[in-house]
């Protein structure tokens, strides 16, 4: 902790998400239940900006708090796209160096720590899943399991499991069921276009603009 | 106020999904790097999706992880731009999400300001640089991006996974005039961003060459880029 508070005394230019400053939490609003949420997701995000500060500036303590808060909920993600402890573990490993080696870019005014250090590991699983050497490698059974657990993440009927009680439930809720599967078979399984279209039979052109108009819809109902 | 294009704003959103190829998606975070706006939209779509990764059922860390990261950490930065690679691979065409020439196209021009409405002049965060190119392969696909200062610093950054082999280096040229010829502006022993500073040069211009190639280890041999061509581009002015 020490290092990070001294990162906080450091040239700020170089590290851009502190200068709003850290808020500080006090032990008194945690009694209040209903404050307790928030109180817990502003303590995580103190927590990750501080962890990122640490890794900008070379300290990989930075690395540790974020495994340590983050690290089984990123490789439950990463299992989830990937299907193979190996490759969940290799991926989450690739997106801790690349957080570590990026950590200076990130702005904290643009969005969460969090949600930046989960789409560094949702890039590094899709980039494994789209390098065609890198799954050449694995045997053919192998490979096609993975395709379908992949398909099979996200079921057409019960989708509402893969977004929890959340405004983005309510919002999907709200697309046509086409678009919404779509959606979540592209940001939840990882499909591009081109295996989206083959996989539901639809045109390319067709998928694209679903998942467009389905964003735009999704867009404005989360606003 | 800023008039970002739809089609940005539209790749911007596929990009969140995850539906770019990796050299559209390097380039669309160059155009974000220099537009706070389309940074900001990708942040905020990113956070509210971000449920979706939270339904994940978590899995426990393996024994061990943590300390065998910690110590590819070190290892890593120690040997941070020593790739193992032998040869520079093509992106190939027939990826399921290999980049398409227009979306590469319209990123390379939205980061040289030259898309109406996009472009620099706000809250930008860097020192403005006096000319940007894009550098592109023989095939058109973008691999890096030049950001000359004109004070004989410069920075460039790679939006291709290019891997130098272990006896190579990649350098860094420009062509500030026929009289002159190729200059040097750095070698660099990976494809990594990095900031560049040389021997004073005029002042970039406009339509002013720049290229990356790959030469033998600690730079090219005669003072003149012998290698392949990585890639190359022409400058836009900024200013």
């Amino acid at each position: 902790m020490q290092n990070s508070l001294a990162t906080v005394d450091g040239p700020r230019q170089a590290l851009p998400f502190l200068m709003g400053g850290l808020p500080i939490m006090t032990q008194d609003l945690r009694k209040d239940p209903a404050l307790t949420k928030d109180t817990d997701a502003q303590a995580r995000s103190n927590l990750l900006l501080r962890a990122l500060a640490d890794c900008a500036a070379g300290n990989q303590a930075g690395v540790d708090a974020i495994l340590a808060s983050e690290g089984g909920q990123l490789l439950g993600v990463a299992y989830r796209i990937l299907a193979r402890h190996d490759l969940a573990e290799e991926a989450l490993q690739d997106a801790m160096l690349q957080v570590w080696r990026k950590a200076k870019q990130f702005n904290a005014s643009t969005g969460s720590a969090r949600g930046w250090i989960f789409a560094i590991l949702r890039n590094r699983c899709l980039n494994i899943l789209r390098d065609g050497k890198r799954l050449s490698t694995l045997p053919p059974d192998e490979l096609a399991t993975l395709q379908d657990s992949r398909q099979s993440i996200v079921p057409e009927e019960n989708w509402e499991i893969l977004a929890g009680a959340s405004r983005i439930r309510d919002c999907l809720g709200g697309l046509d069921s086409q678009s919404r599967h779509i959606i979540l078979l592209a940001h939840v399984a990882g499909f591009s276009h081109a295996e989206i279209s083959t996989r539901q039979d639809v045109p390319l052109g067709t998928i694209k603009s679903l998942i467009r108009r389905g964003l735009h819809a999704l867009k404005e109902c989360l606003t | 106020m800023t008039n970002l294009s739809d089609e940005i704003i539209a790749l911007s959103d596929e990009y969140v999904l995850g539906l770019l190829s990796p050299t559209e998606a390097a380039l669309l975070e160059e155009v974000m790097a220099r537009d706070i706006e389309l940074a900001h939209r990708v942040g905020s779509l990113r956070d509210r999706l971000l449920p979706l990764d939270l339904s994940a059922a978590p899995v426990d860390l393996p024994d061990g992880f943590t300390a065998r990261l910690g110590d590819q950490l070190r290892t890593k930065d120690q040997l941070s731009s020593v790739q193992t690679a032998t040869s520079v691979p093509p992106e190939p065409a027939n990826l399921n999400v290999a980049p398409k020439k227009w979306v590469t196209g319209l990123l390379a021009a939205s980061i040289t300001g030259l898309v109406l409405g996009l472009g620099f002049g706000w809250m930008q965060p860097m020192p403005e640089p006096k000319v940007v190119a894009v550098l592109l392969d023989a095939n058109g696909v973008p691999q890096a991006v030049v950001d000359d200062y004109g004070d004989d610093t410069a920075t460039v950054r790679f939006v291709a996974d290019i891997s130098v082999p272990a006896d190579r280096t990649l350098q860094v040229w420009t062509l500030p005039s026929a009289d002159m010829g190729p200059r040097s502006l750095g070698v660099l022993t990976g494809a990594a961003a990095t900031q560049l500073t040389f021997e004073d040069l005029p002042d970039p211009g406009a339509m002013q060459l720049y290229e990356v190639t790959l030469e033998p280890l600690g730079g090219s041999p005669t003072g003149r880029p012998t290698g392949p061509i990585i890639g190359k581009g022409f400058a836009a002015q900024q200013t």
